[in-house]
């Protein structure tokens, strides 16, 4: 029952904004010189940079990202390969005490990366169960879509720790950039207190400048465009709101630790 | 609409700056923000003349506002989500009452949104048997206190941890502790609970994207992320001028918009919300709704004079240096909007003559437009509308604010242009001065009309000798 077409609501108001700018209030305007029918020189300057990229620039910009992530608590480490990444994971899962309650679960995303960690094995050395946030099928029915969506959302409440990875990671600023889709929710990275993400290095990104030039007109990211629900995650959550005192964890995790795959 | 309380301004003033938590707060909000917001902007690639690129960036956006608010909302119905045209705050109320009736929604947890504030939203909410969570720790703390907030971006800036431990005894039952950490778990425990238990989430909107057709929301606390995730249903509401074009003219914004509000490089959370949860996906709302509200909005636009001020992004970095709000506080200015921004739009959207002082009280020493991340000349718009306020003004149905101002200013014109009378007047003044009462050479008080001129200054008295007299004394000797 979605509201496809103008309602007369959105007729009425936009005549009378038309009116207001001084415009004839029944005649639409025309748009397209607002927008940008092909990449810019700088847009394109920005792709040949990115493409370009060796393994040296690839270093410094993870060092950059490791700078960027000391002021806001954000926990960066560059491992050598996936099962230095399992390893680390481990000992966050049996130090790091629960914050709501005792026993300890993790939710984990359904991606390439992660499942190459093999986190389900790993962690049942410590028995500590790992709830993988599969894709919901599609035509398998209300009923079972509702059930489904119920047991996903219980289990990553239940969690204390939430691993996912992400498309992208902004140097500068020290940001995860996730788009949704289905299998990679975003409250996997929201509602447990210990997010962890892991990506691979050549996802590094210098700023929002280069991510959008890959969102805006490289045909690999293109069609997906910014999905329903783009995040931007920099470092944990955090507040001043009291007396002007900084706080981390006010309501999404308190912690973030970021594993970057040099493989 | 919300309440408004702009008449009382001088009586808040005078409250606010008799209040010490508040003074003392004020002085560490604006020595930490006003410095490290001018120190942010010039560590930018461009410097801080980038803000003028996003002044072009806004003009142009609102000078097609017809044609991007279409585009818009063309793109998120295809993606499933609902867009609502609000004319009036009234429209954008019962619109958002709709929604929650249809769903059953029995709780609602809010992420802050000065639009909200703007068409009185809790109240109404409330009144129909709904319960309303504000989940920004800031605003959760004005809620409990049952207050309204003091500041855009710091809200509860008017409290202290001891009356925040109070208050937190009182309304959550914890142990006293003034520890802001052990505070802030003890709100974070509360606000869990709601998050997860809620039937509708509402945001307000940063700023909307036009090109890729989502509108966007930042936060550090992560309590907008909860609330636009959690919950069945997410209703956005939106100042209808707060779009750009195109994806690089937004990242531009909200760059200026993070350092404008903390003197941030980025916030802790930036979402991007284009409609409801998608087949195969685990969560996310349901329903995705998107309320544009006018509410006044559109005689701004109509009028060139006033429509830079739809450029506004509500950063709030002009409050940070004003030195108004820096001594009266957020309260003073009796609507949702306060300091140098609030003194512009409040008259603008509530009646220029109900909310006169606003404008009036403010010093024009310009701190505001060089803070403004969208570089708006708020001066000049201060400016305008005490000029409106002078001679009144059809369209705005502004009465001059006092007839004996313009004829006291009309007298004064006529007597300096006549010297004989001017001088004859001096000798008069300096002779009657004399009945005054003064301390260590000055006057203390003048008698009415004007009797205001020294209620907070003393006033140094006419010397015994004028000007001319000596200069004609001196050039004969
Ligand atoms: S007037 Fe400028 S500084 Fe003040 S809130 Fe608006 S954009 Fe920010």
């Amino acid at each position: 029952m979605r509201e496809k077409m103008k309602t007369p609501d959105q007729t009425q108001f936009i005549r009378r904004i038309r009116t207001a700018l001084g415009h004839a209030p029944d005649v639409t305007r025309e748009a397209r010189h607002l927008f940008a029918e092909s990449p810019s020189d700088e847009d394109l300057q920005l792709q040949e940079r990115i493409h370009r990229r060796a393994a040296e620039d690839r270093q410094a910009l993870l060092e950059r990202l490791i700078e960027a992530g000391k002021p806001i608590n954000l926990n960066v480490t560059a491992l050598p390969d996936v099962a230095y990444a399992t390893a680390a994971i481990l000992r966050l899962a049996a130090e790091k005490k629960p914050e709501w309650g005792e026993a300890k679960s993790i939710a984990a995303w359904r991606h390439p990366l992660i499942d190459r960690l093999n986190l389900v094995e790993a962690l049942d050395r410590l028995q500590i169960p790992v709830h993988l946030t599969g894709p919901i099928p599609v035509d398998a029915g209300r009923a079972f879509d509702q059930a489904e969506r119920e047991r996903q959302r219980a289990e990553i409440i239940a969690s204390f720790i939430g691993v996912t990875s992400a498309d992208f990671c902004l140097a500068d600023t020290a940001t995860l950039v996730m788009r949704t889709r289905p299998g990679q929710p975003r409250s996997a990275a929201l509602v447990p207190s210990i997010h962890i993400a892991v990506i691979h290095w050549d996802q590094i990104l210098a700023d929002m400048k280069e991510l959008f030039a890959l969102l805006r007109w490289d045909e690999r990211y293109r069609p997906e465009g910014l999905s329903s629900y783009m995040s931007f995650i920099s470092g944990p959550s955090k507040t001043a709101d009291i007396e002007a005192t900084m706080v981390h964890g006010a309501h999404g995790p308190r912690e973030v630790h970021l594993f970057v795959v040099t493989e | 609409m919300s309440d408004i309380s702009t008449e009382k301004y001088v009586e808040e003033a005078k409250r606010g700056i008799a209040n010490t938590v508040l003074q003392k707060a004020l002085v560490g909000l604006q020595d930490r923000f006003g410095r490290g917001t001018a120190e942010a902007y010039r560590r930018l690639p461009e410097g801080p003349d980038l803000r003028l690129k996003a002044h072009e960036i806004r003009e142009k956006a609102i000078a097609h506002l017809d044609v991007l608010l279409e585009i818009l909302a063309a793109k998120i119905r295809a993606s499933g989500g609902y867009v609502y045209f609000a004319e009036t705050a009234q429209a954008a109320v019962d619109y958002c009452l709709a929604v929650a009736r249809r769903n059953n929604v029995r709780l609602v947890v809010k992420g802050k949104s000065m639009v909200s504030e703007e068409i009185g939203l809790n109240p109404a909410l409330e009144a129909a048997g709904i319960e309303v969570v504000e989940t920004d720790l800031g605003e959760y703390i004005i809620q409990l206190a049952g207050e309204t907030p003091s500041h855009i971006i710091a809200p509860a800036i008017h409290k202290n941890r001891q009356d925040i431990a109070d208050l937190f005894v009182q309304k959550l039952g914890i142990r006293r502790t003034t520890d802001p950490p052990a505070l802030t778990q003890a709100a974070r425990k509360a606000l869990r609970e709601k998050f997860l238990a809620a039937d509708m989430g509402t945001s307000g909107v940063n700023m909307a994207c036009a090109e890729t057709g989502h509108i966007t929301t930042v936060s550090n606390e992560g309590n907008i992320r909860m609330a636009t995730t959690m919950p069945r249903v997410h209703v956005a509401l939106m100042g209808m001028e707060r779009i750009v074009a195109r994806l690089d003219e937004y990242e531009i914004i909200l760059r200026l918009l993070c350092r404008g509000a903390a003197a941030q490089t980025m916030g802790t959370y930036a979402s991007y919300i284009g409609g409801p949860r998608r087949p195969g996906e685990s969560d996310g709302p349901d329903e995705f709704h998107l309320v544009v509200i006018d509410n006044g909005r559109r005689r701004i636009l109509a009028d060139p004079q006033f429509r830079e001020m739809l450029c506004c992004i509500r950063c709030a970095a002009c409050l940070n240096v004003c030195p108004v709000y820096g001594k009266i506080g957020g309260h003073s200015y009796g609507f949702a909007y306060s300091g140098p921004v609030g003194a512009v739009v409040t008259p603008l959207l509530t009646g220029i003559n109900r909310a006169k002082d606003l404008c009036c009280g403010e010093t024009l020493c310009g701190a505001c437009k060089d803070a403004c991340s969208m570089n708006i000349d708020l001066p000049r718009m201060l400016l305008a509308l005490r000029e409106k306020l002078a001679y009144g003004d059809a369209d705005w149905q502004v009465e001059p604010a006092s007839r004996a101002e313009g004829l006291a200013y009309r007298g004064w014109s006529w007597l300096i242009r006549n010297r004989r009378i001017y001088e004859l007047g001096l000798k008069l003044a300096a002779a009657g001065q004399q009945l005054l009462p003064q301390k260590k050479g000055m006057l203390r008080r003048l008698p009415p009309p004007v009797q205001g001129w020294t209620q907070s200054r003393d006033l140094h008295p006419l010397a015994e000798e004028t000007f001319m007299e000596r200069w004609r004394r001196t050039r004969k000797g």
